[in-house]
């Protein structure tokens, strides 16, 4: 899932830095485009000027021609009034072309022949205009029969005509320019629009994809949720069901036990009831003389007792065994109720409960407040606390007086931890699991005890849901430390069971 | 004793020999004489003590005490409690269960069913035979009601 995320967050990175690249190329384009178009528009305008100056100076040359030839027929003044203007405004027309041409250097020659061409047609004009003036009328006609006009006037046509075919092509191809621009520009624009339009069409595929793949891990979850609620079930009922067959075999065995315990006692004591009746015959002196009656005696009064002895004290010591069994099985089916404790007001009473043994010894407990208030069974606890308190009295140092502390070590997580340190005899590390273990003691066995204590404490904090650890080291102390849930689960077990 | 005159009978379902002759010295030693009818199994004492059509009407005109081990082979001596106290014919006859667990809500159930007296075996003999000499007073004392 974390692996899809991150290429899905990849993959709409790549959609979107997609469409902004298109968007900035898209940009650079169209710039791009706007000044060739711009260019190709300038060519324009400066094609249109150069042929409308081209036009108008072979106009004015014509214009100066044709009233050069009506004055020469007529020899009336009227007709030289459009030659002198025509002829005038030449040089006006010259320079408009010369303008329009300034930025073509390689045109300069054509309209340097162009300049001369015309220069030496309106000298031949204004000769023969002058010739007319003088009254010279044939001389004058005689050179425009002479044709050098006609073949000024030809070369005039030529050069203009090809300056204007040839600055026609070029306005051909700006205005192809501007066409071929246009067209791109429209293109890289569509194509640009697709391009964006697909990323955010792929963005927004990607997106619903991953919807919907969140929706369908959800739904899976969902279902593994309810397996997983129903698995923990089963194994719950399964654990329940052990538990249950564990506490009825120990409650059936030590049952079965005791039965014929109860008999070996019983018969016992009859053994002894029938040792009585014997008793007299030994003390009597006759037995003496009986063969085999010294051997006799030495039976009934040593022998048979002694086996006696022995085996009312074994019965007794498995009776005591048994008895923890039942004890032990018997409080595992005990019903826990969870009551809110006051561990202040909890502790003051365990240690109300030592203080005789306590000042016998001349030792002390000491309660580290504050403590919480949690939701517990007070049976359970005060039987984990005595004991724990009880073992560190039972098993301190001859001649130090026992220290008990009692403290919170931590609270979280649901749960407070206490510990019960005490400066006894201490258990060495390779008795630490051990002395949980049932019928199992550690150090010198001088005190009474059958070694249930610890594991019935371990039994009970494990009943409350919480755990009990040690660390000691022999000769300083030990310090249980018992963790307990600050609420006690009741769990439908135990309301059963 | 009856005061017709009419014995009453002991009917003793342990399954442990050892048990049930133990329970019976200790019986004979209180004084107690009524003949014991023992039963080493749940099946027999209820054929005994409800006849072969299981009506219990056989029962009706017996003076009977109940000994009752609740740990049997064949079914728990809880059940055969339950029966007696159930039928018409035998619900007044006086059941003393005695059996080796002192679990406390055994002890409830079986007085909450009619048992008559509870009694643990122990371990510590001299409690036994002490009971048991108890147990036989209380059989000299007790008034065994006629039973219809």
């Amino acid at each position: 899932m974390r692996n899809n995320s991150q290429g899905l967050l990849r993959t709409t990175y790549a959609y979107g830095v997609a469409g902004v690249l298109t968007l900035i190329l898209l940009l650079a384009a169209s710039f791009w485009l706007v000044a060739k178009t711009q260019s190709a528009s300038d060519d324009v305008l400066q094609s249109r000027e150069k042929l409308g100056a081209l036009s108008n100076l072979l106009a004015t040359v014509l214009d100066a021609e044709t009233g050069q030839r009506g004055y020469l027929l007529t020899g009336e003044s009227r007709y030289l009034e459009p030659y002198q203007t025509a002829s005038d405004n030449v040089a006006k027309r010259t320079a408009a072309v010369d303008s329009a041409f300034r930025n073509d250097a390689s045109d300069k020659p054509f309209i340097d022949q162009i300049h001369t061409a015309i220069d030496t047609k309106l000298s031949e004009l204004a000769r023969t205009v002058e010739l007319k003036k003088n009254g010279k009328s044939t001389e004058a006609l005689a050179v425009v029969n002479g044709d050098t006009g006609k073949a000024l006037m030809d070369r005039v046509r030529l050069l203009v005509g090809e300056l204007t075919s040839k600055v026609d092509s070029v306005l051909h191809r700006a205005v192809d320019q501007q066409r071929t621009t246009a067209s791109l520009a429209r293109q890289v624009a569509m194509g640009a629009v697709l391009i964006i339009l697909l990323a955010a069409l792929g963005a927004v595929a990607t997106i619903v994809k991953y919807t919907r793949e969140l929706v369908s891990a959800r739904q899976e979850m969902e279902t593994m949720n309810v397996g997983l609620e129903e698995r923990v079930k089963e194994r719950t009922a399964d654990l329940k069901r052990a538990n249950e067959e564990i506490q009825r075999f120990a409650y059936i065995v030590s049952h079965d036990l005791r039965a014929p315990l109860v008999n070996v006692m019983g018969y016992t004591s009859e053994l002894e009831a029938s040792l009585d009746s014997l008793s007299k015959i030994a003390d009597d002196p006759q037995l003496a003389a009986v063969p085999g009656g010294p051997e006799a005696k030495v039976t009934i009064q040593t022998d048979i007792p002694e086996s006696l002895g022995f085996i009312r004290s074994s019965t007794k010591k498995m009776d005591s065994l048994i008895k923890a069994i039942l004890k032990l099985s018997r409080e595992g089916q005990r019903v826990l109720t969870a009551e809110e404790i006051r561990l202040d007001e909890f502790f003051n009473s365990i240690a109300a409960g030592v203080q005789h043994r306590l000042s016998e010894l001349d030792g002390e407990i000491h309660i580290g407040k504050p403590l919480p208030v949690i939701e517990s069974d007070r049976v359970a606890l005060e039987q984990i606390f005595s004991n724990l308190v009880d073992n560190a009295l039972k098993y301190g140092v001859v001649g130090r007086p026992p220290k008990i502390d009692i403290r919170q070590v931590s609270s979280g997580w649901g749960a407070t931890v206490v510990e019960v340190e005490d400066n006894g005899r201490g258990i060495a590390t390779s008795d630490h699991e051990r002395v949980f273990d049932l019928f199992r003691r550690a150090g010198p066995q001088d005190q009474q005890g059958e070694g249930i204590g610890l594991a019935h404490v371990r039994a009970l904090v494990r009943r409350l849901g919480g755990e009990i650890t040690m660390t000691s080291e022999l000769g300083r102390g030990t310090t249980f430390r018992v963790a307990l849930p600050k609420k006690l689960q009741i769990q439908s077990e135990q309301a059963s069971g | 004793m009856d005061k017709d005159g009419k014995p009453v009978k002991i009917v003793m379902i342990e399954d442990d020999e050892g048990h049930a002759r133990l329970i019976e010295r200790n019986i004979r030693r209180a004084g107690v004489h009524n003949e014991i009818v023992p039963f080493a199994n749940g099946t027999e004492a209820l054929a005994y003590l409800f006849g072969p059509d299981g009506s219990g009407e056989i029962s009706a005109k017996r003076h009977l005490l109940v000994l009752l081990d609740l740990n049997l082979p064949d079914m728990t001596g809880v059940s055969i409690l339950e029966k007696v106290k159930a039928n018409v014919h035998t619900r007044r006859t006086p059941v003393v269960v005695l059996t080796t667990t002192d679990d406390e809500r055994e002890i409830k159930r079986c007085y909450d069913l009619g048992a008559n007296v509870y009694i643990t075996k122990p371990v510590d003999y001299e409690n036994f035979s002490n009971a048991i000499r108890q147990l036989g007073l209380f059989f000299s004392v007790i008034q065994v009601p006629e039973t219809q």
